[in-house]
Formats: C-alpha cells, sequence, structure tokens
C-alpha cells in the first residue's frame, strides 16, 4: 500500500547502535557520593537505513530522548557503538571520537528540538540562527550566507524578508520551521527529531509533518523521529521501536507492529490509542501499577510485573531482543506463542465535497 | 449540499430550553484588556448541558474553550461584559445566573467546588506541595458537606478508593510530590467529585499524562460519571479522546461555537468547513499511510485583531467572496436534524 513511501529505499544501513547504555549518576549524602545509577538507556540495539523513518515511541521517562541526545553525542553514552556510516569519512564509532573529529561530523547528523519556545536563542535574530551552522562550519560568509538562509527559509515556508525579526515575533508553528531550516542547513544525512510536533496546534501538526514528509523526500533524509503519539507515528514512521525503561521491547515494520504486535506492552499501548471514531469505544487494558522506575528496575524481564502473561522465567531471565523472522525483533520470552491484539484500521472520515457557491448571495441580512 | 430552501432550516437563535439542563450559557461575552489592546476571548458562546452528559469542546489554543469553562467557575481574569450563564443545582427548580454572582460573595464559594468543580490540566502545579492530598480533600468536604472530621476522613479515603487507588490510607497522608503523575490526576479527581458535584469542568485533564494513563483516566472518569450521574464538560484538543468519551461536541474557533452535534454526527457527518478540516487534519490509524495530511492553510489569527465577517473565512476552503468576509454567519439548525447546530453560510 505505501510502495510510494518505499520508493528510494536503500537496505543500506546509515546508523547502527549496539549495546548502547547511558547512566546518570545519583548523588547523595553529605559528600555527595555516587549511591546509584539512573539507567536512563540500558543496553539497546537497532539501526536505521538510508532514508526510511525510524520512530521511536515510549511513555515519558523510557528512555527515547536520551536516545536521540546520545546517538548525537550531545550526552556522552556509558558504553556501546554508535556506528554512523558517514558520506566522506566512511563508517565510524560516533562513541570514539574527539571533539575534534566529531565536528567533522557533525554536518551530517542534526536534531529538531520538541519546544519551538526554549529551542531557539531569544537574542538572536532568526538569520542568525539559521545561519550559524554555516558559519561554524566555515561553509559560507557575507552574501552567500544571506543566500544560503534565505534559501533555507524559503524552503521551510518562512519569508526571507522575516530573516532581520526575533524569535518571540513568530507563532509555535513558524518557530518550528525555523528550527527545521536550522537543521537543514548543512545538507545533514540524519536528523533526529526529538518530538517535533508535540508542543503544536493540530491543524499546524499537520502542516510541519507534510514538510517533514516533503523534505525527507527532495533530500534524501533519513529520520529518527521520536514521539509519544502513536498515531503521528504510525502516519509518518516505516519502521517503529518501542522503548520501555530504558529498553527496546519491539521493533519491527510499521505495518507489522501496529497489526501484528508480539509484545505484550507494545498491545497495551496500541489499546490505549483514543481513536477519533465514537463508534469504535475501546476499553484499556488494564495495566496494573505504574512504570518502574529506571533507577531501581524490578528483576528479569522490566515488564513482568505488569504483564498479564507473565510466567515464572519473566521474574528472573531478561529476555534478549531476538528477530523471530521477516525484520521483526521483540524482546520477549513468548513471543510466538502469544495471540496479540493489534489495532483495527479505522473508517476514513467521510468526504464530504465542501459546496463551492459560484455567484455570491446578496448580502443576507442577519437574523434578529 | 444542502439547499438553503432546505426545509428544517431555521434561521433563530439556538432556544433549547429544557428542565433537564443543568447549565445554559447565553451569548457569553468576555475580554482581556491588555497594555497591547482589547482581546475578545469570548465573542458570543452559547450552549446547554443535559443532566448526565458529557459535552467535549475542543478547538485550538487560543479560541476560548478554556475561558469558557473558568468563566462558569468565575475564575476568569477576564471581564464578562454581556450574556448569562444559568446554572440548576440537583433536585431545586432554582435557576441561578452565575454572571450576577459575585466573584468571591458567599453564593459563588457555595456553588463553587461544591456544585461545580473543575479538574485541570496540570496536576503537578493545581495541587497544593504543603499539605498532603488526604488534607486538601477533606479542606473541600469540610467547607461544603460536614462539619464532622472523622466524617471528612472517611469520606476522603472513600473517594481515593473509588478512583482506584491502591492504598487510599497511605496516599490520603502522602504529599503529592510523593505521587506520580497518574496518581497525582485520580487525586484531582477525588477532589473535584468529593462533594459530588452537579457539574464537573475538565480542562484537558489527561494532556500531562502518557497514553496508558490517560486511557485508565478516560476509563475512570466514564465509569465514575455513569455511576454519579454528573454532567461533565470536557475540555480538551485531543479528537481522539472527544471520540471515546463525549455524548455531544461542541467545536470552538476564535471565541464562537462554530458547530454542535451529537458526536457520532461530528465525526461520521461534519458540516462546518473548520470541523471537516480538523478531522482530516489528525493521523487516522490505518488511513491513508504514505500520503500527505491535509493541512489548513495559514495559522489562528492575532488575538488582538477582530476578523470581519466569519472569523474562519481567511482560512476556509470554500469562503464566499462577498459574503463571508462581511456577514457573521448566525448560528442555524442543520437541515434535517433537532440537535445538529452550524455557524456557516454555505448551509443559509
Amino acid at each position: 500500500m505505501d510502495t510510494a513511501k518505499k520508493n528510494g529505499k536503500s537496505d543500506e544501513i546509515l546508523l547502527e547502535v549496539r549495546g548502547l547504555k547511558k547512566h546518570f549518576p545519583i548523588h547523595s549524602g553529605f559528600l555527595r557520593r555516587v549511591s546509584g545509577y539512573v539507567k536512563a538507556v540500558d543496553g539497546i540495539d537497532f539501526y536505521i537505513k538510508k532514508g526510511e523513518t525510524l520512530g521511536l515511541v515510549g511513555e515519558s521517562g523510557c528512555g527515547k530522548s536520551t536516545t536521540g541526545r546520545t546517538i548525537l553525542r550531545l550526552l556522552d553514552p556509558t558504553a556501546g557503538e554508535i556506528i554512523f556510516d558517514d558520506p566522506n569519512i566512511g563508517k565510524v564509532d560516533l562513541a570514539q571520537l574527539s571533539r575534534a573529529q566529531l565536528k567533522r561530523v557533525r554536518p551530517n547528523m542534526q536534531i529538531i528540538f520538541q519546544d519551538p519556545f526554549s529551542s531557539l536563542n531569544p537574542r538572536l535574530t532568526v538569520g542568525q540562527i539559521v545561519g550559524e551552522p554555516l558559519e561554524i562550519q566555515k561553509v559560507a560568509s557575507g552574501q552567500a550566507l544571506r543566500d544560503r538562509v534565505a534559501e533555507l527559509l524559503q524552503e521551510v515556508g518562512i519569508r526571507p524578508e522575516n530573516m532581520t525579526r526575533y524569535p518571540h515575533a513568530f507563532s509555535g508553528g513558524q518557530r518550528q520551521r525555523i528550527g527545521i531550516a536550522r537543521a537543514l542547513a548543512l545538507n545533514p544525512k540524519l536528523i533526529v527529531c526529538d518530538e517535533p510536533v508535540s508542543a503544536l496546534d493540530v491543524s499546524i501538526q499537520a502542516q510541519v509533518l507534510n514538510l517533514l514528509e516533503d523534505l525527507q523526500e527532495k533530500y534524501d533524509l533519513t529520520y529518527l523521529f521520536v514521539a509519544h503519539d502513536l498515531s503521528v507515528v504510525e502516519h509518518i514512521s516505516d519502521r517503529v521501536a518501542v522503548m520501555y525503561v530504558g529498553y527496546i521491547v519491539e521493533m519491527a515494520s510499521t505495518e507489522d507492529l501496529y497489526y501484528h504486535p508480539k509484545h505484550p506492552y507494545t498491545e497495551a499501548l496500541l489499546a490505549a490509542i483514543p481513536k477519533p471514531d465514537p463508534r469504535k469505544r475501546t476499553r484499556p487494558i488494564k495495566l496494573p501499577g505504574d512504570v518502574p522506575s529506571p533507577a531501581n528496575p524490578p528483576s528479569g524481564c522490566y515488564f513482568h510485573p505488569r504483564c498479564r502473561y507473565a510466567e515464572d522465567i519473566c521474574k528472573v531471565e531478561r529476555p534478549p531482543l531476538r528477530d523471530i523472522g521477516g525484520e521483526h525483533w521483540v524482546a520477549c520470552h513468548f513471543a510466538e506463542q502469544l495471540q496479540l491484539q493489534g489495532i483495527t484500521r479505522l473508517n476514513e472520515i467521510p468526504l464530504i465535497e465542501l459546496p463551492k457557491r459560484q455567484s455570491p448571495i446578496p448580502a443576507a441580512s442577519p437574523a434578529s | 449540499m444542502t439547499n438553503a430552501a432546505a426545509t428544517g432550516t431555521e434561521r433563530t437563535g439556538i432556544q433549547i430550553v429544557s428542565e433537564d439542563d443543568v447549565v445554559r450559557v447565553e451569548e457569553l461575552r468576555l475580554s482581556f484588556y491588555t497594555s497591547l489592546g482589547v482581546v475578545r476571548a469570548l465573542n458570543g458562546v452559547s450552549f446547554n448541558i443535559p443532566r448526565g452528559k458529557v459535552l467535549g469542546v475542543v478547538g485550538e489554543s487560543g479560541c476560548g474553550k478554556s475561558q469558557t469553562g473558568l468563566a462558569i467557575m468565575q475564575l476568569s481574569f477576564g471581564r464578562i461584559e454581556g450574556g448569562r450563564i444559568l446554572f440548576r443545582e440537583f433536585n431545586t427548580s432554582e435557576v441561578i445566573d452565575i454572571t450576577k454572582l459575585e466573584k468571591n460573595g458567599p453564593e459563588m464559594r457555595r456553588i463553587r467546588g461544591n456544585h461545580i468543580s473543575m479538574i485541570f490540566q496540570e496536576p503537578m502545579t493545581s495541587l497544593n506541595p504543603c499539605y498532603t492530598v488526604g488534607h486538601q480533600i477533606e479542606e473541600a468536604i469540610l467547607l461544603h458537606q460536614t462539619q464532622d472530621k472523622t466524617e471528612a476522613r472517611r469520606r476522603t479515603v472513600d473517594i481515593l478508593r473509588k478512583v482506584g487507588m491502591p492504598n487510599p490510607e497511605r496516599i490520603a497522608d502522602s504529599y503529592p510530590h510523593q505521587l506520580s503523575g497518574g496518581m497525582r490526576q485520580r487525586a484531582m479527581i477525588a477532589m473535584a467529585l468529593s462533594c459530588t458535584p452537579t457539574l464537573l469542568i475538565a480542562d484537558e485533564p489527561t494532556t500531562a499524562l502518557d497514553v496508558t494513563t490517560e486511557a485508565q483516566i478516560l476509563d475512570l472518569m466514564r465509569d465514575l460519571q455513569h455511576e454519579i450521574g454528573t454532567s461533565i464538560m470536557f475540555i480538551t484538543h485531543n479528537m481522539g479522546v472527544v471520540a471515546q468519551m463525549c455524548d455531544e461536541v461542541a467545536v470552538m474557533y476564535l471565541g464562537r461555537i462554530i458547530e454542535r452535534a451529537a458526536v457520532d454526527d461530528m465525526f461520521y457527518d461534519p458540516k462546518h468547513p473548520y470541523t471537516i478540516s480538523l478531522l482530516r487534519s489528525i493521523p487516522r490509524l490505518g488511513v491513508a499511510r504514505g500520503q500527505k495530511l491535509e493541512s489548513i492553510k495559514g495559522s489562528v489569527p492575532d488575538p488582538y485583531s477582530t476578523v470581519p465577517g466569519c472569523p474562519f473565512h481567511p482560512r476556509c476552503p470554500a469562503a464566499i467572496p462577498g459574503l463571508c468576509d462581511t456577514v457573521m454567519p448566525e448560528e442555524i439548525f442543520v437541515a434535517g436534524s433537532q440537535t445538529h447546530t452550524v455557524r456557516c453560510h454555505l448551509y443559509t
């Protein structure tokens, strides 16, 4: 059905993450000794192919944003490899690079942040914000720089005349566009989109999603799309990975994951989506308790205290993420046995042709 | 699709006067006077909420949906410049016009929190961090229901159990920071329902929550609503939540209700171009993957400006030049329906 989207996708892997860990120390006591670690990301493996969009979903605190930032080395990983296929240098392990080496790779990987209000410096004009990466990498200066900035702004739907204005003069949607223009400035290969639309209104959200899709097509971009809105992720992603307490529990093509989930947590997550269809009212699957703290996770499979299919083995042994066929990766001991419920397709909103009236009727007097 | 001469289309204002209405808002106008100019937040909002029903109020940020809720509670900082808010308590025939009451007067304080209560979006900031959850719920009960402290405590634990708290005695003695977001929102709901209000105003109660928690809170609200029979005004921007939760829906745009219908009609037979565009611009599971979403061009106009004619006409794909940009459409019934109203020239 989505062959149009699949075009231009290759099997070449752009980014491969192996055993990535990011632990934040917890300091306590008078001497601020390290008393434990918040295991925000705790040994995850995944890969992104060139030109595709990988959706990364999960509840707050599951480590999805930390993953996105660690990949770009905005945070230093505790352990693991981040292998990026740089078009100039070839395959490099980002986790090992020094600052100077990183600077050479950085133009190829960029990030779009969630909050369009705090991610733009209020003291810089839009032109300076979008031009900053070009200056740092010494790509352009003077008139060439201004031309490039104007071109970028045009690309994301902002009038270049607005270059001299400050971020406060723009609405949330426009600011997010400026953030996108900044990310595009150096012609990156990979863009990490960290909840790019969750702060926006519904009608603006659609505009920004369409823009991201257009740009992907035009510049052959690869996205890691971090989000918590499962409907948005389904719309934009080719493949989806589900995280739970710092660990990927399932990764598969969007089709497989949404319609044939293999992990009980994915099933519960899908059942909880509020479906915009009053004829399909659903009752959520009851998940007892809360999401465990990543500082003190349960034994065995992290999901076992809340899982309705849990058995004894789940309490002691943590299931590895394994391929059960057709690039469907699951971390569950019983992935093959369980019969889990995916989502049901929704009806399309009936297409109502808006009546177009040709001749304006003479000004009707408003009824009193 | 409908003809102007179609039968059943009336040009009268909406006059559903029913014994069953808990609250009826008529032509409510509310403005903010700021140093930058006047913001007309509500420009004549009229609706009613029948007893035991859930009315969803949807719209984008700045459309006035939260201000409508706050105005009913007399908590808005804006100035009410016209209109009435008629409210009827449980089992009484007396109708009170809330706009006539003094904000901090005894009458308003008797109603607020007792007969009308509210749940806010941010469970983090709407609970007082200095008092235990139990203390805060007891406060409402002691103020409105009983003077007896042990009785109030018993009711507090009861209501906490009802909202699905695992260990209500312990939770009652916990401070808000000791609870997770979902638990705090449950505590808020417990507080709001502690006096069995006639009307509950829920202002984006699940927006700050995760999807699994959200589903559980919605499930809980649905159960409690059936049990207590409270009417709910459910303010949200999430169409999915509306479809799951509400009996009727009102869509707001720039301080006006532009369409109102039963939830099924709203999703399967929307009339106003804004409603249609809004519904088409949200990604739907399993529909049209890999295709472009339909988006509404432009953005909501600046709040200090006023748009002549229909407020949606600059963004409307079906705007009629010469009419939509000059004349404000009246609210009319959709042909052949007694409940579906729309404010659009296409149907007059």
